[in-house]
């Protein structure tokens, strides 16, 4: 044979089958990409990529001590698809034999499942049998959902639906407040949503005909990223007894609202923060429409003789008087333009000090005091006192209370006005502000910023919106001891004296029984409040509870039982030590 | 001139004749250096199928495991929702109304007088309290007035001691309009029977 030719036939025979193989696929690629892309363009997409909704969790509102307040969970719709109904459906039971189901049985069944009404269901799935979608049952629990899942049904789906709950149920209702279709509505939900918010993430996958993820075709078009934590000062154990005892005091009086807030002296940090009525984020629709905000904080009111120990303190401090500055107390007060001022009992000429003005709560003493004092000072240390402007906090629907504005002389321009802004009438507070300027005397005189909020500690660790720690210096230290001082007779010598006093501490309070104006004149209604502080050599939280319009009593001794209550409620959980010194007794009259 | 001389025609061995030479032709070292060798082609096209069959195997390997991952996925998001709803539940019931009413069903009362001492090798109690509004229940008659809707009606503790199951369900719905006594006066300083204690136990008095 002759090599070369023969080897040449082989190698020529190689080359073509080659080609033709090559020839082959090149035909089918063109067939593939240019003569039928079209349509199998068109059939592919939609059966093979699925889009994915990836939820985030908005973020919890918690306590001081980390007990859930508000929760983000699942809820499940159930959906179903009328399409596919048909006169009977086929159920596989647990021993593999298959059942033929009616229609309506099926109906039945997931009716007592669901809880909703037979006749509704079979509306929804019969209206529109061309339809895909039908929503049957909203937002329903997982027990619920395995239920219907177990009912085997061919038409019924689900979908995920995230949602709130509120585990402790009204317990700080008013301050956590509470989430709408729209979105949070009231309450720290609200004001701190740029914290809670969570964002879903997508991401698209592509799946097999069996429905199973095709291995390395997820691809994520948005990262999910979950709420951040909130979490607040209060006490939700300690929250709830207040609330508790404040409910039962005010059905008791037939109060129209109440208010209870404990502030810890040292920080500013609200304890407890109780409302009357208070709503239940679960079920908002029971409220009636005043309790839905938080009333300690967006009420204001006149406050009474509260505000006694304020005027004493800006008056201390300022040298105009001292705990013993002798006063001749007259039965009545006479203003210019025929106005008078007159004591909660009748008397004549009294002799108090300083501490019996206090003690005694008169009107008139604190008054006469108060002429030592322009309106313009006077003014300046009740705006310092935190008065007539919105606290710290800042909650939705926070009302500014007021100090009236003094006119072109300096003046109030009216002289009843004038003295009775001395004894907490004539202007407006609300129970937060109250609270803050009992704090104020109860830390040596600096006023700390009301805290609700500790911080919003999102998923990767980091704590944003920390609140404010910067003191503002309203009376000396002198002053807000020798103020306390003077309050605490009110406990040990004043008419209430059985009812306060919690033995082995010493208790500082003031009683305030105000007179509410309707109409602009002063009726038959009262705002009756007790406020105070524990310990009161070295105050460590402050108490004030109010409760609004009470038909029953109507002085401040209605408010002291549950003033003692919610102070040794105080004691036991956050663990006052006893007092080992006894009060001072200043001299109460000369 | 021709002759007739006879001249001698070589003669082969008859060795040679019975086996004619073969010639071999032999390839130089040169030559024999430049033939390519079996082994590589052998090597190179089975190292070829090796990767075709590897990637195949690889291949049935990941969509076995994309099976896997879908029915452990479906697993893992069953598993979250159980373990969600189970917290949700033990939240509620951690939930400070349900704690207070199944407390005071049980029969605790609060204590809001002067620290009491429970001595724990006979059980004896000390520390009386003393005059009114020292202990009693929290919530009156009509149960919470803190409401909490998720509660519904669940069971008292108090319940599988025979107690009324009716007052029970009552006391855990959203609290009615009521006037609930604050305060029941009621001092107990019973001693209840000792114990023998087991040798080298903390003594402690016999509890329900």
């Amino acid at each position: 044979m002759n090599n070369p030719r023969s080897t040449r036939r082989r190698l020529t025979a190689t080359v073509l089958a080659i080609m033709c193989v090559v020839g082959l696929f090149v035909g089918r690629l063109v067939d593939i990409q240019v003569v039928s892309a079209e349509e199998l363009n068109k059939e592919s997409l939609g059966k093979r990529s699925i889009n994915l909704i990836e939820y985030a969790a908005r973020g919890e509102i918690v306590d001081t001590n980390g007990k859930i307040l508000a929760d983000s969970v699942d809820r499940f719709d159930i959906i179903a698809s009328p399409k596919l109904v048909k006169e009977t459906f086929k159920r596989k039971g647990a021993d593999g034999v298959t059942v033929k189901i009616p229609f309506m049985q099926g109906v039945n069944e997931l009716a007592e499942v669901t809880g909703e009404d037979p006749v509704e269901l079979v509306k929804l799935l019969t209206t529109d049998p061309t339809s895909d979608y039908v929503l049957l049952a909203k937002a329903q629990t997982l027990d619920v959902l395995d239920e219907v899942k177990a009912l085997k049904i061919p038409f019924v789906f689900n979908q995920v639906r995230p949602s709130r709950t509120y585990p402790s149920g009204a317990v700080a209702g008013n301050l956590v407040g509470f989430m709408g279709t729209d979105g949070a509505q009231e309450g720290v939900e609200y004001a701190y949503d740029s914290c809670l918010k969570n964002v879903n993430g997508t991401s698209t996958y592509e799946r097999s005909s069996d429905g199973v993820r095709l291995p390395g075709s997820t691809v994520t078009t948005k990262e999910k990223k979950d709420g951040g934590t909130i979490k607040l000062s209060i006490d939700s154990d300690f929250q709830f007894y207040v609330q508790q005892v404040m409910a039962a005091r005010a059905q008791e009086l037939g109060a129209d609202w109440a208010t209870a807030v404990v502030v810890r002296v040292s920080d500013g940090h609200i304890m407890a923060m109780s409302d009357y009525p208070s709503v239940d984020p679960n079920n908002v629709d029971a409220a009636n429409g005043k309790a839905l905000g938080s009333g300690a904080f967006n009420t204001p009111y006149e406050p009474g003789s509260t505000m006694k120990p304020l005027t004493a303190a800006m008056l201390l401090d300022a040298g105009r008087i001292t705990q013993t500055t002798e006063v001749n107390v007259p039965g009545a007060l006479y203003t210019e333009g025929g106005g008078r001022i007159k004591d909660s009992f009748s008397h004549g000429d009294l002799h108090y000090t300083t501490a019996g003005i206090i003690t005694n709560s008169s009107n008139i003493g604190i008054s006469i005091l108060s002429e030592r004092m322009t309106p313009q000072e006077r003014r300046e240390y009740f705006l310092k006192f935190g008065l007539s402007q919105k606290t710290a906090v800042e909650f939705p629907g926070e009302s500014t209370g007021l100090i009236p504005r003094l006119n072109a002389n300096g003046q109030w321009g009216d002289a009843i006005t004038t003295y009775a802004l001395s004894f907490g009438q004539a202007m407006q507070t609300t129970s937060a502000q109250v609270a803050s300027a009992y704090q104020t005397l109860g830390n040596n005189g600096v006023r700390l910023p009301l805290t609700l909020v500790e911080g919003c500690q999102q998923a990767d660790g980091t704590v944003t919106d920390l609140p404010a720690t910067e003191g503002i210096r309203v009376v000396s230290d002198k002053a807000a001891t020798q103020t306390v001082q003077m309050m605490e007779n009110v406990v040990t010598q004043g008419w209430l004296s059985s009812t306060l006093q919690i033995p082995g501490y010493r208790v500082a309070a003031k009683t305030g029984t105000a007179q509410v104006a309707e109409n602009g004149r002063y009726g038959d209604d009262y705002t009756i409040s007790v406020a105070g502080l524990i310990p009161a050599e070295a105050p460590e939280y402050a108490v004030v509870v109010t409760f609004g319009k009470p038909d029953t009593m109507k002085t401040s001794g209605a408010a002291a039982p549950t003033f003692k209550k919610i102070m040794t409620q105080v004691i036991k959980t956050f663990r006052v030590t006893p007092s080992t010194k006894p009060a001072p007794n200043i001299p109460q009259s000369w | 001139m021709s002759t007739n001389l006879a001249y001698a025609t070589p003669v082969r061995s008859p060795r040679e004749e019975q086996h004619p030479r073969q010639i071999e032709i032999v390839s130089t070292r040169a030559q024999r250096r430049a033939r390519p060798r079996v082994v590589y082609a052998v090597a190179t096209v089975g190292g070829l199928f090796a990767l075709f069959i590897a990637q195949l195997l690889l291949s049935i390997v990941i969509s076995d495991g994309a099976y896997e991952i879908s029915s452990l996925r479906v697993e893992q998001r069953n598993l979250t929702r159980t373990e969600q709803n189970l917290g949700e539940k033990l939240d509620l019931l951690a939930s400070q109304q349900n704690l207070a009413t199944q407390a005071e069903a049980l029969g605790m009362v609060m204590n809001t007088s002067t620290p009491m001492f429970l001595r724990l090798s006979d059980g004896a109690i000390f520390g009386a309290a003393n005059g009114a509004g020292t202990s009693g229940t929290l919530l009156g008659p009509d149960g919470t007035l803190v409401a909490n809707s998720l509660l519904g009606a669940i069971p008292l503790a108090g319940d599988t001691e025979g107690a009324e199951s009716a007052e029970g369900t009552a006391a855990l719905s959203d609290g009615a309009t009521s006037t609930s006594t604050s305060a029941a006066t009621t001092t107990r300083t019973t001693t209840p029977p000792a114990k023998t204690a087991t040798p080298g136990a903390l003594p402690s008095p016999v509890t329900r």
